[in-house]
């Protein structure tokens, strides 16, 4: 099968099984930002935001959101221009072996466009489909509350 | 391997119309029961040739209030029922349901009439659908029915959806006056948590006094169905006079009288319990501090 996808604001030309999942197209293309851990919805490692609504790409199909906007860890910042929660995440030393990081980031990110402010509860909450088998939440949390200053500040 | 050939579907008709001309369709909305039995090969996913991809269909994404009920599209997603104000301000037990369900990831994707559909005994939205006595619209090429959702369950993972029938949104009706709900859970942790346990109660208060109980535990039988014998022992009865506790023993009795003693009865009959009796706790201080 081929569609065009629209990915961190590019539409892309892209061939797939029919049965491929969004994960697979991502990674077969190049997008390998986003991390395969346990395909089966449990550790949010392949977070991806569609329509700017976080979902598991394991978990949804290729030939099932051509016309949506999906947005990789990519697509929010770049190494030599990183989003605050990027910086955040860097600053709050939440990063340890880093397979949990895009999709950590992700799940801030959708949280922060609905909620600038959120309480731990509601970080705790918004990240509750992410999994980090390093850090062991506290510096994540901590790198959360940093990036909604840095957001509020740069806006 | 399963092997089934993928079909999206545009529009609501043209999902009926592959529905009315295919046998073996399956269809698949927000995915997040379904990909998971594909993945794992379980028996539940086996023995279909198509998949009928209906996430797109935005006719089926609504939650609406009308005269006498509150009518959610069957491809709400779990997300839309915690901050609906429309189902906060009516069924708070819903949006209270639906936020422990899996995860963000999930409660994104996944739907109202998925979870009804998938029909798992631990489905954190039939308790509290049941004891609201929710209808399933369920369409057709041809028409229309409407069935109580009790009625629409068939055993554990079974319901009596036909080949050819979509459903289309669930009807819950309004409460009157003097209505309190209370949802309680128990899994083995916060998140990514499948009930071990589940339990919806509905119930007015007038004078002091319960009428029209309504008590569905879940994860508990077969399937959510409501335990009359229970509701029966406050029916009518004063708030004062009714022990929380003693209720929750004779839910757990009316439990093992339906399963008969299995591996995880010695659990189950203590935490059922429990939940009984913190649903009424809560319910009855709510219900005084509403004097």
């Amino acid at each position: 099968m081929k569609a065009s996808f629209n990915i961190n604001g590019k539409v892309h030309e892209l061939e797939f099984a029919p049965h491929a999942r969004l994960l697979d197209l991502l990674r077969d293309n190049g997008f390998t930002e986003v991390k395969c851990g346990c395909r089966e919805g449990f550790c949010g490692a392949c977070s991806v935001l569609l329509d700017g609504e976080l979902v598991n790409s394991c978990m949804v199909y290729a030939a099932s959101v051509g016309e949506r906007k999906i947005t990789t860890v990519k697509g929010i910042g770049s190494i030599h221009e990183p989003h605050p929660i990027q910086e955040a995440f860097v600053e709050a030393g939440a990063v340890q072996c880093g397979f949990c990081t895009p999709g950590m980031v992700l799940a801030t990110y959708a949280l922060l466009q609905r909620n600038p402010d959120p309480t731990d509860e509601e970080i705790k909450e918004a990240l509750d489909g992410n999994f980090c088998r390093c850090t062991g939440y506290v510096k994540i949390i901590d790198a959360v509350k940093l990036a909604a200053r840095k957001v509020k500040e740069n806006d | 391997m399963i092997d089934y050939e993928f079909f999206k579907a545009p529009s609501l008709k043209e999902a009926l119309e592959f529905l009315g001309s295919h046998e073996g369709v399956k269809a698949i909305a927000g995915g997040t029961d379904l990909l998971v039995d594909i993945r794992k090969e379980n028996a539940r996913a086996k023995g279909f040739k198509y998949l009928l991809d209906i996430s797109g269909l935005k006719e089926l994404k609504f939650i609406e209030e009308r005269n006498d009920c509150v009518a959610i599209g069957a491809l709400s997603t779990h997300t839309m029922l915690v901050e609906s104000p429309v189902i906060n301000k009516h069924f708070p037990l819903l949006a209270s349901a639906a936020k422990t369900i899996g995860s963000t990831q999930i409660r994104n994707r996944g739907t109202v009439g998925g979870n009804i559909n998938n029909a798992s005994p631990a489905a954190d939205l039939l308790p509290p659908l049941i004891a609201l006595k929710a209808h399933v619209k369920l369409r057709t090429l041809n028409g229309e029915r409407k069935l109580p959702l009790d009625e629409f369950l068939a055993g554990p993972y079974r319901t009596n959806r036909q080949s050819d029938e979509i459903m289309t949104e669930v009807c819950v009706p309004l409460l009157g006056e003097g209505y309190f709900t209370n949802f309680q859970k128990i899994g083995r942790r916060k998140a990514m948590n499948i009930a071990r346990l589940n339990l919806a109660v509905v119930l007015g208060i007038k004078d002091d006094t319960v009428f029209d109980p309504r008590i569905v535990p879940g994860a508990a039988t077969a399937y959510p169905i409501r335990f009359g014998k229970t509701e029966e022992a406050i029916s009518g009865k004063r708030i004062g006079d009714i022990d929380p506790a003693e209720i929750g023993e004779r839910a757990s009795e009316e439990m093992i009288s339906a399963t008969g003693v299995r591996w995880s009865t010695p659990y189950k009959r203590i935490a059922l319990a429990s939940l009984v009796k913190r649903a009424l706790e809560t319910i009855f201080r709510e219900a005084k501090a509403n004097e």
